[in-house]
């Protein structure tokens, strides 16, 4: 079959390519035409090679990455631009200017031509800045300002096409919106060749949805139309973020399931009333982190009660991480801080040891970053082994995470070897090895697909249930509209409201008792004098 | 950051910054070279000067950042003073001999370090590395993808600090507790090391990947965003620095701030 006629931009044929040391192929005897100005999304389970394909098509396999492969014909395009995932691994230089500047000189542009060049561009993406605002470090910007930039970059190689790789997988929700906005005033008349899992904003604007399968093969290629509606069950089984998804879960057995033990759990007699009387687990007062000697953090007043279930949002840079750092008592802070009654020594100087509250089990947005061994076993049992356990207690302890937390792998498996979803739930079951009643996460969702999210989100519900209390960042309003609790909002260094999640969804509240459903009640500002008295 | 931001840029700033490192190269060759103890004394003493009239730094933020020379200088004096060869002896105790040949070697090899230090301290303080890095390909022809290479992994350092704390913090919430002695400092670098270089690796490749995709090739040519050039200013400091190694030599010759020379036998043996 030739199909590389006509007026099409790229195309290719027959390929088939493996990666070194792999037994099986990625892809094997694919053939893919993308025809002049098609705007094309590639949607598949996480490593089948979706992103391969836009290296292949682009030429980065095998120009700059060696891999072999084999094809019949490739038509590639004459000129190109690639976004790629990571905000931070994309730039060369340190300054905005210089980045820009990069692309130019390599270009051979006239240096006097470069500045007008650079605004240009800027423009297009919605990125304004002046002339002399041109020079400023690319680590001052937001992380969906920096994915704009990254295109801003691209647009001075002047693509006919446009390969996009999850630009939006590491940015916030307005930061998404943000990229795919300037994506889509940009690129026009351009082609475009997409491979996301969020794809909410990019689904009116594809023509095409081309669906793979875990073996590299293509199992449908249509309309987005057609193949959100005809292949569902791939799109759920691959954990594709496809627009109902959420949807979809909500009205699925395991949420509604959740849901109806969350409700017994919150009406049963014995423990949200007595634990509301109780004094708080964790209590706040005029608490205060610092950095060096500036406060980064300030809560006026907060409480968390046993098996709660708190969401803490706010933008980039807020101070949310600050938040956490200051609980764990890695930075230097002030106030009252008590947890189960008792008042917390706290850490006076960034020199001095301090030893993190032990009620606490906290959990880093990157998993690698806190794996401490070679295995997953010992992994799971490092924390135990150093409180010299018998080794017996020890197996049943790490065996019983491992599978409550769905790791079916190889227990002498190095942690980097696991997939994203499973090196996060590895990080949370080695985090609370210790039984303790409140955990403390940062982001432990960001960037997972769709399965992978669903499957932590319901690991951290069965903890909450067995009675561990939950904080947690995150940017995502959906978990925090069916997950959680509480929400604690931190603006500009300041925790600035905490308010109740209402829970509206009719297919949760129509099966059980509407009136009584806990979680309704109207938001409370903190300043105000009735959360004081609560918490006291 | 405060500390590193001269009250005023010289002249010395906007040199060709590749051929002030040159420059400042050949000054360090004769320095590291030269047996001479009044040479170079008054050597240190010219690089000292320098730096004080050229860096358009104060008094203040200089002294402290020399404050570690002194270290420098002490540390490396000492253990040549200590165990060093000599024939004149004037103490022994146990392993410990200071002759007075070990005593003005160790002085010698120290005004040496810390002179490697001074001016340093002063190419460091007076150019931007970016620069650097231009000039050397505009005007040295160094290869784009060494020059290109070094100014992003120059960018990524700052993140791969960042990464060092995290990193802290993690194995302090983790309770990880090292053992004493040598297998102690093994485990603490096995576990910085690991996630640190994976990371870096990881990160350092995608780049590679980015730059080529935005059309960074090897062999092509290119323009410049930052056009460095020579000046007068080169020549100046060509002739200024010429004229000063002179003088140091031959004041060292005629009228020495202080010297001293190996006793004779011993140069006889030598040679």
């Amino acid at each position: 079959m030739n199909v590389s006629q006509l007026s099409s931009d790229l195309s290719i044929t027959n390929l088939r390519l493996k990666f070194a040391g792999e037994s099986s192929f990625i892809f094997k005897d694919l053939s893919f035409v993308v025809p002049q100005g098609q705007k094309i999304l590639l949607l598949g389970p996480s490593g089948c090679g979706k992103s391969t394909l836009l290296q292949v098509l682009s030429g980065i396999i095998p120009t700059s990455i060696e891999v072999p492969m084999k094809a019949d014909s490739i038509q590639k395009p004459d000129s190109w631009g690639f976004v790629f995932q990571d905000p931070d691994t994309q730039f060369c230089m340190p300054m905005v200017d210089e980045e820009l500047a990069f692309v130019l000189e390599n270009l051979s542009v006239p240096r006097e031509q470069m500045k007008a060049r650079m605004t240009s561009v800027l423009e297009m993406v919605g990125l304004h800045l002046d002339l002399d605002e041109l020079h400023v470090p690319i680590q001052s910007f937001s992380q969906g300002m920096k994915q704009r930039l990254a295109l801003a970059t691209v647009l001075l190689l002047n693509p006919e096409v446009l390969f996009l790789d999850e630009p939006s997988a590491l940015l916030d929700p307005d930061g998404t919106m943000q990229i795919w906005e300037a994506i889509k005033y940009v690129a026009s008349e351009k082609t475009v060749i997409i491979v996301e899992h969020k794809i909410e904003h990019i689904i009116s604007y594809v023509d095409r949805v081309v669906l793979f399968n875990d073996k590299g093969e293509i199992i449908a290629d249509d309309t987005p139309d057609f193949v959100f509606s005809n292949n569902k069950d791939e799109l759920q089984q691959f954990g594709i973020w496809y627009p109902d998804v959420w949807q979809d879960y909500t009205q699925s057995n395991t949420y509604q399931t959740i849901m109806h033990e969350k409700h017994l759990y919150n009406q049963s007699p014995s423990i949200p009333a007595v634990s509301r009387k109780r004094p708080p687990l964790l209590w706040l007062h005029q608490f205060a982190g610092y950095r060096e000697k500036q406060r980064k953090i300030y809560v006026r007043e907060a409480a968390v009660h046993t098996g709660e279930w708190i969401a803490i949002t706010g933008e980039n840079g807020a101070g949310k991480s600050t938040f956490l750092l200051s609980l764990m008592q890695l930075l230097r802070t002030e106030g009252t801080y008590v947890i189960e009654g008792q008042p917390i020594v706290q850490a006076q100087s960034r020199r001095k040891k301090h030893t993190p509250p032990s009620q606490l089990a906290f959990v880093f947005q990157n998993p690698e970053m806190q794996f401490v061994t070679d295995s997953v076993y010992d992994e799971i049992a490092f924390a135990l082994q150093l409180e010299k356990r018998p080794q017996v207690e020890i197996d049943r302890i790490v065996k019983g995470l491992l599978s409550s937390f769905h790791l079916h792998v190889s227990e002498d498996r190095h942690p980097y070897q696991l997939s994203m979803g499973q090196k996060r739930r590895l990080s949370v079951a080695s985090a609370i090895v210790q039984n303790q009643p409140i955990l403390l996460l940062d982001e432990p969702t960001f960037g997972l697909d769709a399965k992978s999210t669903f499957a932590m989100l319901e690991r951290l519900e069965q903890l909450r249930v067995s009675g561990v209390s939950i904080l947690m960042i995150t940017h995502d309003p959906h978990i925090v509209e069916y997950f959680c609790d509480h929400v604690w909002e931190i603006r500009e260094g300041e925790l600035s409201s905490i308010s109740k999640v209402k829970r509206p969804t009719a297919a949760t509240t129509s099966l059980y008792d509407a009136n009584k459903d806990v979680d309704m009640a109207e938001s409370h500002i903190i300043h105000s004098e009735a959360a004081t008295k609560r918490s006291k | 950051m405060e500390l590193f931001t001269p009250q005023k840029e010289t002249w010395f700033y906007h040199v060709n910054p590749a051929f002030k490192f040159f420059i400042i190269f050949a000054a360090l060759l004769i320095t590291l070279f030269n047996r001479h103890f009044a040479f170079a004394l008054h050597l240190l003493l010219i690089y000292i000067l320098l730096l004080v009239l050229w860096s358009g730094y104060s008094w203040r933020k200089l002294l402290l950042l020399l404050a570690p020379f002194v270290l420098i200088f002490i540390s490396t004096a000492s253990t040549m003073i200590l165990f060093g060869k000599g024939e004149v002896i004037w103490w022994t105790w146990g392993i410990i001999k200071i002759s007075e040949e070990s005593f003005f070697r160790g002085l010698l090899l120290s005004m040496k370090t810390v002179s490697f230090g001074v001016m340093g301290l002063l190419f460091v303080l007076t150019t931007k590395p970016l620069l650097f890095f231009y000039a050397l390909m505009q005007q040295f022809h160094l290869p784009a993808k060494y020059g290109y290479s070094f100014i992003a992994a120059i960018r990524l350092l700052p993140t791969v600090w960042e990464e060092f704390h995290t990193r802290t913090n993690a194995l302090t919430i983790r309770g990880v507790r090292y053992k004493a002695g040598i297998q102690g400092i093994y485990e603490r670098i096995r576990l910085y090391a690991v996630p640190l270089l994976a990371q870096s690796i990881r990160r350092a490749q995608r780049i590679a990947v980015a730059m080529e995709a935005k059309q960074f090739h090897i062999s092509s040519s290119r323009t410049y965003y930052y056009a460095t050039s020579y000046s007068r200013r080169d020549a100046v400091l060509l002739i200024t620095l010429v004229v000063l190694l002179i003088f140091a030599y031959v004041s060292a010759q005629y009228i020495p701030l202080f010297e001293w020379e190996p006793p004779v036998h011993q140069a006889v043996i030598l040679q």
